[in-house]
């Protein structure tokens, strides 16, 4: 049995947990840079206000009714951590899937189901402070299917159990969902299944697997033979391995000056070199790209550029060289809007492969690296950054609305008054 | 007499294993190897559940009677199970507010010390429980000071 548990409603409810009064009002949290809606609460949903609408288009009365804040990674990813910790206390095997949801691989356990899941659902929302779902079935598929159906329901805990395959429940479910609510099948998917007469997720289940596989693929064949209730795809199956990495940055105001544009590129080289890093990933190309405001009078000048680097690195000061110099090749004066990197080409990391053919010395490169992050985690990002970082940083985001780092700072700790 | 010298690590990391300890300059394992433990560390004695204990600080002096002062640093459990004589913290009035739990013949009372306040009626799975408060650690007047040189205050 697998299990999927989700954080109902994530980012309102980390707002909500150190700001009681945000309790039953809505609350939609802001993009980077606060530019559009990309969370919200239910309250948020029921005003009918659209995901992805930007912030300057709320009308206005609305606006009036609503608390908008900006996101707030630092909060989220703690709390994120925090309910892992409670849960990989109490299953074997913990597949965190994004910063709100994690797979529990369950097989091996004999158990009450139910009792188990409504005992994970109480332990997070206890400790944790943080509302959940829960759906258990025999496959990660059908767990993805059954935590929705949980979700749905009004009542708490919200546990969904599908103990077989074939349980009849389960059956009139999946004839009602289309395939596109099956995991892994996108738009295009779905229209293909549809011109062959594919309508539901049961049509899809019950299509012959040398049908998928011949005129779809074997990854389809293996998620309709999931929806039978045969576990066959592993987490990398369901989530490709991350091929290239992005960091990139609106900025506050729109920045002309070459020094200025290096600086942000150094702050993103560091980043990029961090998560490569923190993966035991190496990227073989980097490329920078460059943008005006599309919606501002005067030309739009969208400028990329990418050059591969010259052995597969994960070596923040060599993505900064190769970055810096394709900056310099971008550059003209224009007001940009936005900066950033993509790195592709990304290989699992191999221990100094690199010694036979740049003669430097690769393992006291990434000892350099390893003190390096050790540095940065344990006294800050500001610590020890590549080049000086700008003081006023006026590259960096705005986030007019953003709460407390409460769990992570200790000079923004929540209050709690006496009464 | 002799005295020795006592090394206090100030580590907020996880304490070092014996194996890691180095050893003295000369090189020669110290007779005291065999003894040495791990550091004191106070995180790890205040905080004995990192993923459900927080930190919040003490806003006003209504409670100075027992003890508990504005700016004290309030460490929450929120997997302790609230008994009366438990200090909670509560979500009253939207608000993250700190008061006693109190038994009164069969009932549960949340029990303001601020005067004019009404006791609150307290349920077992009260929605408004935020999490029960282990410590206040309360700052003294030298909190913060430098060392200074050996001076003639003694």
């Amino acid at each position: 049995m697998f299990a999927l548990i989700d954080c109902n409603n994530f980012y309102a409810a980390c707002e909500r947990l150190f700001e009681p009064r945000l309790e039953g009002v809505p609350v939609g949290v802001l993009s980077n840079n606060d530019g559009c809606v990309i969370a919200r609460s239910e309250e948020f949903k029921a005003l009918d206000i659209p995901m992805g609408i930007p912030t300057h288009k709320i009308d206005p009365a609305l606006r009036r009714r609503v608390v908008l804040k900006s996101s707030n990674y630092t909060l989220y990813g703690d709390l994120s951590a925090r309910v892992q910790q409670v849960l990989a206390r109490q299953v074997p095997t913990l597949e965190p899937y994004s910063i709100d949801e994690c797979f529990l691989d369950l097989r091996g356990l004999q158990e009450d189901w139910h009792a188990l899941g409504a005992r994970l659902v109480r332990s997070v929302v206890r400790e944790v402070g943080l509302p959940v779902s829960i759906g258990i079935a025999p496959t990660r598929t059908l767990a993805k299917l059954a935590n929705r159906q949980a979700k749905a329901q009004s009542t708490r805990p919200q546990v969904c159990v599908w103990t077989h395959a074939d349980a009849p429940e389960l059956k009139a479910h999946l004839s009602r969902l289309s395939p596109r609510d099956v995991w892994g099948v996108g738009e295009r998917l779905n229209a293909r299944l549809a011109g062959m007469g594919v309508l539901t997720a049961a049509a899809l289940r019950e299509t012959p697997d040398s049908e998928l596989r011949r005129r779809f693929s074997v990854v389809l064949a293996r998620t309709a033979t999931e929806l039978n209730g045969h576990p066959c795809l592993s987490m990398s199956d369901l989530e490709t391995p991350r091929r290239s990495i992005l960091c990139s940055r609106s900025f506050g105001r729109p920045l002309r000056d070459h020094a200025a544009l290096a600086g942000a590129l150094r702050h993103h080289c560091q980043r990029a070199g961090e998560k490569l890093r923190r993966d035991a990933m190496q990227a073989s190309a980097i490329g920078v790209y460059l943008r005006t405001n599309p919606h501002h009078a005067g030309t739009f000048r969208h400028a990329c550029e990418w050059t591969a680097l010259p052995f597969p690195s994960a070596d923040t000061q060599q993505l900064n060289r190769a970055a810096q110099r394709l900056l310099a090749r971008l550059w003209q004066p224009a007001a940009y809007q936005k900066l950033g990197i993509m790195l592709a080409e990304l290989t699992p990391r191999q221990q100094s492969q690199t010694t036979l053919f740049d003669g430097a010395e690769p393992a006291r490169r990434e000892a350099l690296m390893e003190a390096w992050d050790a540095i940065r985690a344990r006294y800050g990002r500001q610590a020890l950054t590549l080049g000086p970082q700008p003081v006023d940083a006026s590259w960096q985001m705005n986030s007019a609305y953003r709460s407390a780092c409460y769990t992570t700072r200790w000079d923004e700790l929540p209050r709690a008054r006496a009464r | 007499m002799s005295m020795t010298p006592i090394a206090l690590a100030a580590s907020t990391s996880a304490p070092a294993s014996s194996d890691t300890l180095p050893r003295g300059a000369s090189g020669f394992p110290s007779p005291a190897d065999d003894y040495r433990e791990a550091p004191l560390d106070l995180h790890h004695h205040l905080v004995r559940r990192p993923a459900s204990t927080f930190f919040m600080r003490l806003e006003g002096d209504d409670h100075h009677h027992a003890g508990l002062h504005h700016g004290d640093l309030l460490v929450i459990d929120r997997a302790i199970s609230p008994r009366p004589g438990h200090w909670l913290v509560a979500a009253i009035d939207g608000e993250l507010s700190v008061l006693h739990l109190e038994r009164r013949e069969a009932q549960l009372y949340l029990a303001p010390s601020r005067p004019g306040l009404a006791t609150l009626p307290f349920e077992a799975d009260d929605d408004r429980l935020w999490g029960v408060i282990c410590y206040a650690i309360h700052a003294l007047p030298a909190t913060g000071e430098e060392p200074a040189e050996p001076s003639c205050l003694r």
